[in-house]
């Protein structure tokens, strides 16, 4: 950018820039530009065209697919489930990776570089592991949190699971524990972006930790905090693998559809009826590309770049 | 400008002292709240987790009261004896298919993931805004999203249970595109580059003789998180190998935590798998990831502001 500044002429050059670059990136982007239609774009527009087609004639389906889809007895309760959970989920993701940015931001030295380490480390044992260890914790009989089980009258993990507002908080529980960790380091790094002039100005001016984190620190950390909740409600929305293993964990207690992105996998593969199951899939695709559109334009990650 | 003057002027005052030491009285109080609440915050975070890596020390039936204790080293033997013996041994498979489909995709990510960012931050190519735009929307969307079209693509080419689809689309990684575009973008200094070309490099030249031997950053933190991701996924391999001699580790486990005493106790297996094995099991399986945590530990660092954008 600044050599065309220096240079003067800013148009001419560039375009013929544009004309000598277009054959070496064509060698050096080409592959990954394969790859981005094979694996992201080619099974987006095969999804659409299979949504339209019957599975068991062959032939143009119409929307019928989407009416089976939409009909279906689990559809809306596997919307309104993923939505309470994203009712319960978000605030406590939201407040709770800020709160533990701003202590964390607050807490200068090897302190709070170790409380990090801490924070960060649930985030380290993603997926199964973190699923054993929710095993354990929530097996009233062996959880090493077993007293507050019993101080809540529970004596099975199917009883735990059999009440769907507890599998809510449970699952909450557990986003929030594997989510957490990862978050807090982005929104460290926004934390870490405010400059220092701006911290000690508002400490002379009488700022105690309280009414700095509160007026100064959290306004301006506002993008960080939106790309936090859109990105986890794109996420959340989508979510697969921990309902799936609870319902794995208590057998015939958890529906096994029970977000819709289990819904699609049973039209897949119990099922078989994939039509059915492109029509899902559309379905959702369309909404988290929205998502998706809102969370690049909207929150300064196409500037930042 | 007008701001920091009035700082200064402020700061030079006499008003400095009286606020530091009502500023340091207030800090005494709130330090003391604020401490406590972090390391209470972080035993609740960390007193589960106890749990889990003793279990394998203890027997099922000791474990019967809940809460934490320290076993014996015989029993974390027992219980890998328990492992090895389930389905012939299939959890060294599970952990050998990991590797191999997470080692290729971590390395076809490097392969696609350095050229594409370098020529997205340092060329110029018509249609380069919007393969940014896709790239990004991309990494932002929950690759779930994909999960059920990418399976019907793949059974319809006949490809399930093998590694190759899924070793090409842990490939297609948006994520460390952006990591090597951010890297070239801010590390590579132009002058380099001006002078390759000034040596008459062609732009290809460049990119290798100058921009890769500078790039060891981007590929490490490319590697650390592919192959993390990968080792992590669950869902796409679930899907695209449903057979249990081809699976991961990650999903292995899951047929096996299904088909335990403690899940499924009228299945009558050959094998003891309650909480203490199981636990050992989903133990070992993180070791790899937290190997390559380690290993990549000084990359991380450096790259902390980088690897801020995604988890």
């Amino acid at each position: 950018m600044a050599a065309s500044v220096i240079a003067g002429s800013p148009r001419v050059p560039k375009r013929k820039r544009a004309l000598t670059h277009s054959a070496p990136a064509v060698v050096l982007v080409g592959p990954f530009l394969l790859v981005l239609v094979v694996a992201g774009a080619l099974p987006a527009v095969y999804a659409l065209v299979e949504s339209l087609i019957s599975s068991t004639t062959g032939g143009f389906a119409g929307l019928s697919n989407y009416l089976t889809v939409i009909t279906n007895f689990r559809f809306l309760p596997s919307f309104g489930d993923v939505g309470l959970l994203l009712l319960v989920w978000l605030p406590i993701m939201v407040v709770g990776v800020v709160g533990l940015a701003l202590l964390v931001d607050a807490s200068r030295g090897r302190f709070g570089k170790t409380m990090l380490f801490v924070y960060y480390i649930p985030a380290a044992l993603a997926g199964i592991t973190n699923f054993m260890l929710w095993l354990l914790i929530l097996d009233p009989n062996v959880s090493p949190i077993a007293f507050f089980w019993k101080a809540l009258g529970q004596t099975s993990i199917d009883g735990l699971l059999s009440s769907p507002i507890n599998v809510i908080w449970i699952l909450a529980a557990m986003l929030f524990y594997e989510g957490s960790g990862s978050w807090l380091l982005i929104v460290l790094g926004g934390l870490h972006s405010i400059s220092d002039e701006v911290i000690e100005a508002a400490e002379i001016d009488g700022c105690n930790q309280w009414r700095l984190a509160w007026r100064i620190k959290l306004p301006m950390i506002a993008p960080w905090i939106g790309y936090l909740v859109l990105m986890n409600f794109a996420y959340g929305f989508q979510i697969f693998l921990e309902p799936q293993l609870l319902a794995a964990a208590a057998q015939g207690i958890l529906s096994p559809q029970w977000s819709p992105n289990q819904l699609s996998y049973t039209y897949a593969y119990s099922v078989g009826n994939t039509g059915a199951a492109a029509a899902l899939s559309v379905i959702l695709l369309i909404i988290t590309l929205g998502l998706g559109v809102l969370i690049v334009t909207k929150t300064g990650l196409l500037e930042r770049s | 400008m007008n701001s920091e003057t009035t700082l200064e002027t402020v700061t030079a005052s006499t008003v400095k002292p009286m606020p530091t030491t009502k500023g340091m009285r207030h800090a005494t109080a709130g330090t003391v709240v604020r401490v406590a609440v972090m390391v209470l915050i972080g035993i609740m975070l960390m007193y589960p987790l106890a749990g889990l890596l003793l279990a394998p020390t203890r027997t099922e039936s000791s474990m019967m009261h809940g809460g934490l204790a320290i076993g014996t080293w015989a029993n974390v033997q027992y219980a890998w004896r328990q492992i090895m013996g389930f389905d012939s041994g299939i959890f060294v498979v599970w952990m050998k298919n990991t590797v191999v489909m997470v080692v290729g995709g971590a390395i076809l990510a490097i392969i696609l993931s350095v050229p594409s960012g370098y020529a997205m931050a340092r060329l110029q190519f018509r249609g380069r805004s919007w393969l940014i735009f896709a790239t990004l929307l991309f990494m932002v969307m929950p690759n779930t999203v994909l999960v059920i079209p990418l399976f019907l693509e793949v059974a319809t080419v006949h490809m399930l249970d093998s590694f190759w689809p899924i070793i090409v689309i842990y490939g297609f990684y948006p994520f460390g595109v952006y990591l090597a575009f951010i890297h070239f973008k801010t590390a590579l200094p132009m002058e380099l580059v001006e002078a390759g070309r000034m040596d008459g490099l062609s732009e290809i030249g460049i990119f290798f003789r100058v921009a890769v031997p500078l790039a060891r950053q981007a590929v490490a933190l490319v590697g650390f998180f592919g192959f993390v991701a990968g080792w992590t996924n669950f869902f796409l391999p679930y899907v695209l190998l449903p057979q249990t001699q081809s699976s991961p580790v990650a999903v292995g486990l899951l047929q096996m935590i299904s088909s335990s005493q403690l899940v499924n106790p009228e299945l009558g297996l050959n094998v003891q798998l309650y909480m203490p094995e199981l636990a050992l099991a989903a133990i070992v399986a993180m070791i790899p990831v937290m190997v390559i945590f380690i290993a990549a530990q000084r990359y991380l660092q450096r790259g902390a502001m980088m690897g801020a954008v995604k988890g």
